[in-house]
């Protein structure tokens, strides 16, 4: 059978209808409970692999301890990749670029994603450089990443 | 473990938008693997089919739907996925089949309908993020590769004309591929003069969404020394996952393929990969993965694979050829088909039956590797004549 050349391809629309709800577990619970409360990071440390989880984690992925200790890390890091990306996630050209950050906590051994502040272009940006977090007022907190509103070069 | 040769393949042409269902794109790319080997379905004792999201294909249990295609109608059968790795890790798959002992052939497709996926292929990939820590921010998988290409650039100090040339070197080399999608005669200025999809990633340095199969016949040393004078051997397989956090660890070097690649080059008795590989097919959805992943294979010392493509040494007629195919930026990227087609130009290489794709001096080995999950798994597999 040969595939037919100009002629019309007959399509139709369905979809895979499906909702989640997800919950934030057992570390995500102590992550998010001090960032709504006390506007705190908070992670876990694995004293053994010399790991400090940020956000907190249930578990050490590298020896499977449960991690109990809780570590405040600090609101400052430093820069360790960032980006400026024009599209949307349904591929469509965003009227503005959006700046995202790879950032290590200082305290941390893991490094976090989030929206990048008042930067509008690469030339403002390097890696390395300083940031700090910036929260949302406590009074809009709802324990969600969205608490923090990003980073912003120190 | 008994020895395991490719002994045929075939594949569809990878376009933008096919008419042909996923069942019937596996069907092509199948039956043109069985045709090459001059061999009948009956002749195939069991099927491994790869395909990456369901999401794409738009069909929940996928495997299934695209088993008659697959050539799997009352045959053992088996799905395998791990995200972009599928292509390159089906392959293995089928190998644990005949290795083992349990059977003489097994026919492993790869297929992917990326054009089902409304509005972009992209909404498959939503809810791969953490669904607590980044799905908020409404993430794209740009930002991962742009963040991941930022930090390798940094860390090693180079431009993003260094990284441009992969594109210009895969597309040109895709011209000669006669399933391409998007073969090119480009300048590094062309690539930098395409948009700005997210800094520093252009969009001549991304490969397309695609559609398209690709397909191999897996047969036992018996089986395969009946079938045909130049069975190509599938010589070491590895893979492995790195931590599922992608936030948690340095983005600039693929520790998984490093270990992925020593577990095929120990299988295949490969100690100096640089000296003993003849060719290579890393995966390239974008233009610094080839050069991240060709370090990860141990085929640059880190932070020199952009120095050696400026040199000339992975062009086609250089001195380690790689994605001579014309690779994801040139040929397409039908996720899983992708990888499959990686290891289906290693065979037409292997066997001087690329055409105008023939690196010269008559390869004896090559690697073919492929990447994916939440871009922790890496996935090799060596092929040589011998
Ligand atoms: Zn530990």
């Amino acid at each position: 059978m040969k595939t037919p050349k100009n002629v019309e391809t007959h399509v139709w629309r369905g979809g895979i209808p499906l909702e989640s709800r997800y919950t934030a577990g057992l570390g995500g619970q102590i992550f998010f409970q001090a960032l709504k409360e006390r506007g705190e990071l908070v992670g876990t440390r694995c004293a053994a692999c010399k790991q400090v989880y940020v956000p907190a984690r249930a578990f050490c992925e590298r020896c499977f301890a449960e991690l109990t200790e809780e570590v405040k890390v600090s609101p400052e890091g430093t820069l360790v990749s960032f980006t400026f990306s024009a599209y949307d996630r349904d591929a469509n050209r965003l009227a503005e670029p959006v700046a995202l950050a790879l950032v290590k906590l200082d305290g941390a051994t893991t490094t976090m994603l989030h929206r990048l502040l008042r930067v509008t272009s690469p030339e403002q940006v390097r890696i390395g450089a300083r940031v700090k977090v910036v929260l949302k007022p406590k009074a809009k907190r709802t324990g969600s990443i969205l608490d923090i509103e990003g980073f912003q070069l120190a | 473990m008994r020895r395991v040769a490719v002994v045929g393949a075939g594949m569809t042409k990878f376009i933008h938008r096919a008419l042909e269902t996923p069942k019937e794109l596996s069907w092509l790319a199948a039956k043109a693997a069985l045709d090459s080997a001059e061999m009948k379905l009956d002749q195939v004792d069991c099927v491994v089919e790869g395909t990456a999201p369901d999401a794409f294909d738009g069909v929940h249990m996928n495997g299934e739907y695209l088993s008659d295609g697959c050539g799997a109608w009352k045959k053992p059968y088996l799905r395998c996925y791990v995200g972009g790795g599928t292509g390159v890790y089906a392959l293995a798959q089928g190998w644990f089949h005949i290795a083992s002992g349990l059977f003489d052939t097994a026919l492993v497709v790869c297929e992917e309908k990326m054009s089902t996926c409304l509005p972009h292929p992209q909404a498959a990939f939503l809810t791969i993020f953490d669904n607590i820590t980044e799905q908020p921010l409404k993430p794209n998988l740009l930002w991962i590769f742009a963040l991941e290409m930022n930090r390798y650039m940094s860390v090693h100090g180079y431009s993003v004309e260094d990284i441009a040339k992969v594109s210009v070197k895969n597309k040109r080399n895709a011209l000669g591929h006669p399933s391409a999608q998007l073969g090119a005669e480009l300048t590094v200025k062309d690539v930098l003069a395409s948009e700005i999809m997210a800094w520093p990633v252009h969009r001549l340095m991304v490969s397309p969404t695609s559609d398209g199969a690709a397909a191999v016949l897996l047969a036992s040393e018996e089986v395969a020394k009946r079938v045909t004078n130049k069975p190509v051997w599938v010589q070491g397989v590895g893979w492995c996952l790195d931590s599922a956090y992608w936030t948690n660890r340095d983005l600039y070097y693929p520790d998984y393929v490093e270990k992925a690649a020593w577990m095929a080059y120990r299988m295949a008795g490969i100690r100096e990969p640089r000296k003993e590989i003849n060719l290579a097919e890393p995966y390239d959805p974008f233009a610094y993965k080839e050069l991240h992943h060709l370090e990860g294979l141990q085929l640059a010392p880190k932070g020199q694979a952009p120095r050696l493509l400026a040199d000339g040494v992975f062009d086609r007629d250089g001195d380690l050829p790689t994605c001579p195919s014309g690779g994801l930026l040139g040929v397409g990227n039908p996720i899983a088909a992708a990888g499959m087609m990686k290891l289906c130009e290693l065979f037409w290489q292997l066997r001087g039956e690329a055409g105008p794709r023939q690196v010269p001096g008559r390869p004896r080995r090559g690697v073919a590797q492929a990447w994916g999950d939440l871009m922790q798994v890496g996935t090799v597999v060596v092929m040589g004549v011998n």
